[in-house]
């Protein structure tokens, strides 16, 4: 399984490397997706999730992982079949890219800007 | 099943890729030690080359070297290590990065810059040790300046693009 997740996280090229700030994301476009997450990387520099919602499956993309730490959420929070609620901006060029401003798990709400 | 292809991505998924990705302080701890080596680079790179610009001439051009280059050389015991380990928690995605490539390539003629300046002006240096600086000193040093500005720049733009 951890290798699968490890897979689903090497699947995604320019996910990791290229995410500070927020002007690459279009904020005047909220979004709020609820679904299961396939995939996670509890890593640096940010975490990420594969996150099956309906009708398409995002590329989400969280906070450092030791914010996340910091703030309650731990690695087995994200593990693929969790159901998560993301609400974030999607990415500018990156159709199914959204970055997260928080994430609600096991109903627990976490910032993560 | 493998993850990704090649040497690159056996590093990336390497024991000690996965414990910069994954440990939570490991990649935090190991960006201050290439932060403070990337001070100690260029603070010691800098207050030569600006004595090498005309700047306090008064001060031995060669006893400045002297003090500052054996800084500057120990700089990259914490630059280089750090940066492999970085490099290591995603190899694959930096080798695609041109910010990535033209970083290194900036580092390579910074290094040539200095070994041209050591080989061809420094070596009469005794001539103007504790006054104005010959013509090609000032323009090793403003390139030596404008590449170590360039390295950096690139370095923090690897995050932004």
């Amino acid at each position: 399984m951890k290798r699968l997740i490890m897979i689903g996280a090497l699947a995604a090229p320019g996910l990791v490397l290229a995410h500070h700030g927020w002007s690459e994301y279009d904020s005047s476009k909220a979004l709020k997706l609820t679904g299961k997450v396939v995939a996670s990387g509890y890593e640096h520099p940010h975490g990420h999730v594969r996150l099956e919602a309906p009708g398409k499956t995002w590329s989400v993309v969280l906070a450092p992982p030791s914010r996340m730490e910091r703030r309650g959420l731990e690695k087995g929070a994200l593990k693929a079949g969790a159901t998560v609620t993301v609400e974030g901006y999607p990415n500018r060029d990156k159709p199914g890219e959204m970055r997260a401003e928080r994430i609600s798990v096991n109903g627990k709400s976490i910032e993560l800007r | 099943m493998t993850a990704a292809g090649g040497p690159l991505g056996a590093l990336e998924g390497s024991g000690l890729g996965r414990a910069m990705r994954e440990w939570l302080w490991l990649y935090p701890g190991v960006e201050v030690l290439h932060i403070v080596g990337i001070g100690l680079l260029f603070g010691s790179i800098a207050v030569l080359d600006l004595r090498l610009l005309g700047f306090s001439r008064g001060i031995s051009a060669r006893r400045l070297a002297g003090h500052v280059l054996p800084w500057t050389a120990g700089s990259f015991l914490l630059i280089v290590p750090s940066g492999l380990l970085m490099f290591t928690a995603h190899a694959t995605e930096f080798v695609q990065s041109d910010v990535f490539v033209i970083k290194m390539l900036l580092i390579l003629a910074a290094g040539v810059n200095a070994a041209l300046f050591h080989a061809v002006v420094f070596k009469g240096s005794q001539a103007w040790d504790t006054s104005a600086p010959p013509a090609a000193a000032r323009a090793f040093a403003a390139a030596s300046l404008l590449l170590w500005i360039a390295v950096i720049a690139c370095g923090r733009l690897l995050a932004y693009f």
